[in-house]
C-alpha cells in the first residue's frame, strides 16, 4: 500500500543518498588528485637521484647502486629497471623491460603481470646519457586496500542510511496510519449517522492532537445543531400541528354544519385566533433563527443594562400589580454593555414575563443586575413560584420545551430558549437555580465586547461576595412599587 | 384619501383594497413594480402601501428610493414578509415611513396608514394637546381634565401623549409598544391593556364621560365623542 508516509520515507532516503554522493564525490576526486600528484613527484625525485648517481659513477655504478637497493629491499615497493640502449636489463627488480612502455620518456600508468597477476603500476621513464634507460615505478597494489576501504565505507554509509531511513519511514508511516485510521474510522462512523462519536485525543500538543481537538469541537457544534434541528422539527410538528388541527376542524365543521350567522362569526374569530397563534410561533422561530446565525452581532451598540432592565420592570409593573405580585428591581447603576438593544430588551422581558406566568398571586419577583468579577454583567430574575425540578432545568432552554407546570398556560415554549440564544449571542450563558422556593434565572453577559470567551462555566460569586456587592448598591426601586408592596 | 396599493398577491391586494375602500379611501392598485412606479410618479397620492418584493425588475425599495430622489415625499407603508430587524431598518432607511410584516391584521394596517396620513398633514410644533376637556401641556408636562389635575408617571405621560396626538384614530397595541416603549416584539401577555386600564382610571373618573375607547380586534382610540 502506498501512503504519503511511505513516499515521504523513500524521499528522505533518496535525499540522504544524494547528499552523501555530493559529499563523497569531491572528497574522492581531491584525494585521488593529491595522491597521484605526490606519488608522481616522489617518482620524479627518485629518477633525479638515480640520474645523479649515473652522472657521478657511470652506468656500472648506477647498476651496482640499484642492485644494492634491491638487495637491501629498501625498494620493496619500488619498481626499478636500468637498461642499456638496446633495452637489455642491467639492474633492477623487474625481470625485463616491459613492452607496454612507450619509447619516449614520460610518466605512464600501465598494467603488467607481476607474480602471475595483472597489476596497475605507475612508471617514470627517463633517458640517461649514452642511451641508457631508467624506469622508476611504484606498485599501485599498495594503495588498493585504501581505496577499497573508502568504497566500503561509502557503501556502509549508504546501507546504514537506507536501512535507518526505511525503518524510520515505516515507523512514521505506522504512527501516522494509526492516527489517520482512527480519524477515518470515526469520521466514517459519523457519516453513517453515529453523531456521538469523537476522535481520540491525548494530552500532547502535536499537530494530530490539535487537529483532533479542532475536529471534535466542530463535531460538538454539528451534533448540537443537528440535535437542535431534530428537536425543533419534532416540536414544530407538535406545536404547529395542534393549532392547525384545531383550525382545520373548526373550518371543516363550519362548511359541513353550516350553522347560523352568530355561531359562524364566533367560529371565524376562533379561526383567526388559531392562525395568530401559528404566526406567533413562526415569528418566534424566525427570531431565534436570526439570532442563531450570529449575524446580529454586527449591530451591537453601547447599552446601559441597568436602564434596559429598569424599563422592562416598569413595563411589567402594572401587570404584576394586577396579578397581586410584588415586582422589585435592584440595579447597580451604570452597567455598560455592548449588545443588541432590541434582543436584550426582549430577553429581559421574556424572563419577567415567564416569572409572572408561574408566580401565584401574593408572590414576589425580584430582578437584579450586577457587575461580575470577570468584567461581565449578570441579570437575575428570581420568583417564589413552583420552580423547576432539577432534572428539567437543562431542558427548559430547549426549543418548545414546556414543563408540566407550564402546560395549559399561554405561550409557545420558546421564551427561555430565546433568552438562552440572546445570552449566547452576547458570549454569555443562562443559569437556572433553585430560589428555595421558586426559580432563579441568571443571564450572564460578557460586558466587554460580546465576543470574548464564554464565561458560561464561571461560578457565581460566593454568598459573602454577593452580599457585599448588594450592600454597595444604591437600591433602586421602581417608582410606583410602594403602592402594592 | 387617495391610496396607491402596490401588491402582487391578488388575494391580499383584493382584501386590502376592499378594506381601504370601506374605510372611505380611494384605492388604485398596481400588481407589479413597473406599473406601481408609473402610478406613483404620475398621480398625487396621500399615501402608498408598497409590497417589498414585487415581480419584474423593480422591487418596492427601489421604487421608494426613486420617489425620494425625485423629491416625492408621499408617506409609504412597506409590507414585507421579511421580519428581521435588519430588514426593517433597511426598509425604513430606503425612505419608507413605516414597516408592517406579513401576515398582518387589517386593523393594524389601517391604523398605521391613518397615522401616516395624519403625520404628513399635521404640524408637530404644538405645545398643548386637547381632547374634549382633557388637556396636556407639553412644556410644563401638566395634564388636566376640566379643573382636575392629573398626576402621571413618565411612561403614562408618554402613552397619553401618543394617544392624544392620534385623536380619533385607532392605535394598535403594536403601535403603542413601538412608539411608547420602543419594543419591537410581542410580549405575549396583555401588558399594554393593563397600562391602558391604569391610565383610563386616572383620566376617566366615574362621573366623567369616557375618552379612551377600546376598539375590538384593533386597539384603542382617543375621542372626545365618547
Amino acid at each position: 500500500m502506498r501512503s504519503s508516509a511511505y513516499t515521504l520515507a523513500v524521499g528522505y532516503v533518496l535525499l540522504g543518498l544524494v547528499t552523501l554522493a555530493l559529499f563523497a564525490a569531491p572528497l574522492w576526486y581531491a584525494w585521488r588528485v593529491t595522491i597521484e600528484d605526490s606519488r608522481t613527484e616522489i617518482l620524479q625525485e627518485d629518477t633525479q637521484r638515480f640520474a645523479e648517481v649515473f652522472r657521478q659513477r657511470g652506468a656500472q655504478g648506477l647498476a651496482a647502486f640499484i642492485d644494492e637497493r634491491v638487495a637491501m629491499q629498501i625498494a620493496a615497493e619500488r619498481l626499478l629497471l636500468l637498461s642499456d640502449p638496446d633495452l637489455e636489463k642491467l639492474a633492477g627488480n623487474l625481470p625485463e623491460w616491459p613492452a607496454e612502455i612507450p619509447a619516449a620518456p614520460g610518466t605512464y600508468t600501465v598494467t603488467m603481470a607481476r607474480g602471475g597477476q595483472p597489476v596497475v603500476v605507475r612508471l617514470v621513464r627517463s633517458s640517461l646519457p649514452g642511451g641508457y634507460n631508467l624506469l622508476v615505478g611504484r606498485d599501485q597494489i599498495l594503495f588498493q586496500p585504501l581505496e577499497q576501504r573508502f568504497w566500503y565505507g561509502l557503501a556502509a554509509a549508504v546501507a546504514v542510511l537506507s536501512v535507518v531511513g526505511m525503518f524510520g519511514g515505516i515507523l512514521i508511516r505506522h504512527a501516522v496510519l494509526i492516527r489517520m485510521d482512527s480519524i477515518s474510522r470515526t469520521v466514517s462512523g459519523i457519516i453513517q449517522g453515529d453523531l456521538g462519536r469523537r476522535l481520540p485525543t491525548g494530552s500532547g500538543r502535536d499537530e494530530f492532537n490539535t487537529l483532533s481537538l479542532t475536529i471534535n469541537r466542530m463535531l460538538d457544534q454539528i451534533e448540537q445543531l443537528v440535535h437542535g434541528v431534530r428537536n425543533v422539527s419534532n416540536a414544530i410538528a407538535h406545536d404547529l400541528r395542534t393549532p392547525l388541527a384545531e383550525l382545520r376542524s373548526r373550518l371543516e365543521e363550519l362548511s359541513v354544519g353550516r350553522p347560523g350567522p352568530d355561531e359562524t362569526f364566533a367560529e371565524i374569530e376562533g379561526a383567526v385566533a388559531d392562525v395568530d397563534r401559528v404566526i406567533g410561533i413562526f415569528n418566534a422561530l424566525l427570531r431565534l433563527a436570526e439570532i442563531d446565525t450570529g449575524a446580529r452581532r454586527s449591530g451591537f451598540v453601547e447599552i446601559d443594562a441597568d436602564e434596559l432592565t429598569a424599563k422592562a420592570v416598569e413595563f411589567y409593573l402594572p401587570a404584576a400589580e394586577q396579578k397581586g405580585i410584588s415586582l422589585f428591581f435592584q440595579g447597580q447603576g451604570g452597567l455598560a454593555l455592548r449588545g443588541d438593544p432590541v434582543l436584550l430588551a426582549q430577553a429581559i422581558a421574556n424572563l419577567i414575563d415567564n416569572a409572572l406566568k408561574f408566580t401565584p398571586a401574593g408572590g414576589r419577583i425580584s430582578v437584579e443586575t450586577s457587575a461580575r468579577d470577570d468584567g461581565g454583567i449578570e441579570l437575575a430574575v428570581a420568583d417564589d413560584g413552583p420552580g423547576i425540578p432539577d432534572a428539567e432545568k437543562p431542558r427548559v432552554t430547549e426549543r418548545f420545551y414546556r414543563s408540566d407546570a407550564g402546560r395549559g398556560t399561554p405561550g409557545v415554549g420558546l421564551g427561555l430558549s430565546l433568552v438562552g440564544a440572546v445570552a449566547k449571542l452576547h458570549a454569555g450563558s443562562l443559569v437556572l437555580e433553585d430560589n428555595d422556593p421558586g426559580l432563579r434565572v441568571r443571564m450572564i453577559l460578557d460586558g466587554r465586547a460580546g465576543m470574548g470567551p464564554e464565561p458560561g462555566t464561571a461560578k457565581a460569586p460566593s454568598k459573602k461576595a454577593t452580599i457585599s456587592v448588594i450592600a454597595r448598591l444604591a437600591p433602586f426601586v421602581a417608582p410606583s412599587h410602594r403602592r402594592f408592596e | 384619501m387617495k391610496v396607491l396599493l402596490v401588491e402582487d398577491n391578488e388575494r391580499v391586494a383584493k382584501f386590502v383594497a376592499k378594506g381601504l375602500r370601506e374605510a372611505g379611501h380611494t384605492v388604485d392598485h398596481a400588481d407589479n413594480g413597473r406599473d406601481g412606479m408609473f402610478l406613483a410618479v404620475s398621480e398625487p397620492y396621500d399615501t402608498i402601501v408598497m409590497d417589498r418584493m414585487l415581480p419584474g425588475q423593480i422591487d418596492g425599495l427601489a421604487i421608494i428610493e426613486a420617489l425620494r430622489k425625485s423629491g416625492n415625499l408621499t408617506p409609504v407603508l412597506i409590507l414585507s414578509a421579511l421580519s428581521d430587524v435588519d430588514e426593517r431598518i433597511k426598509g425604513l432607511r430606503s425612505g419608507g415611513d413605516d414597516y408592517l410584516t406579513k401576515p398582518f391584521a387589517f386593523g393594524e394596517l389601517l391604523a398605521r396608514l391613518d397615522a401616516l396620513i395624519r403625520r404628513s398633514q399635521g404640524s408637530t410644533t404644538e405645545t398643548t394637546l386637547a381632547v374634549g376637556d382633557l388637556r396636556m401641556d407639553l412644556l410644563s408636562r401638566k395634564v388636566t381634565r376640566g379643573e382636575r389635575v392629573i398626576t402621571l408617571q413618565n411612561r403614562e405621560f408618554k402613552l397619553l401623549e401618543y394617544l392624544m396626538r392620534h385623536v380619533d384614530q385607532v392605535v394598535t397595541r403594536t403601535m403603542l409598544l413601538e412608539s411608547v416603549w420602543d419594543y419591537h416584539f410581542d410580549p405575549q401577555t396583555n401588558v399594554v391593556d393593563v397600562h391602558i386600564s391604569n391610565l383610563r382610571q386616572k383620566i376617566e373618573l366615574a362621573a366623567e364621560p369616557p375618552l379612551l375607547r377600546t376598539v375590538r380586534h384593533a386597539g384603542y382610540m382617543m375621542t372626545a365623542g365618547g
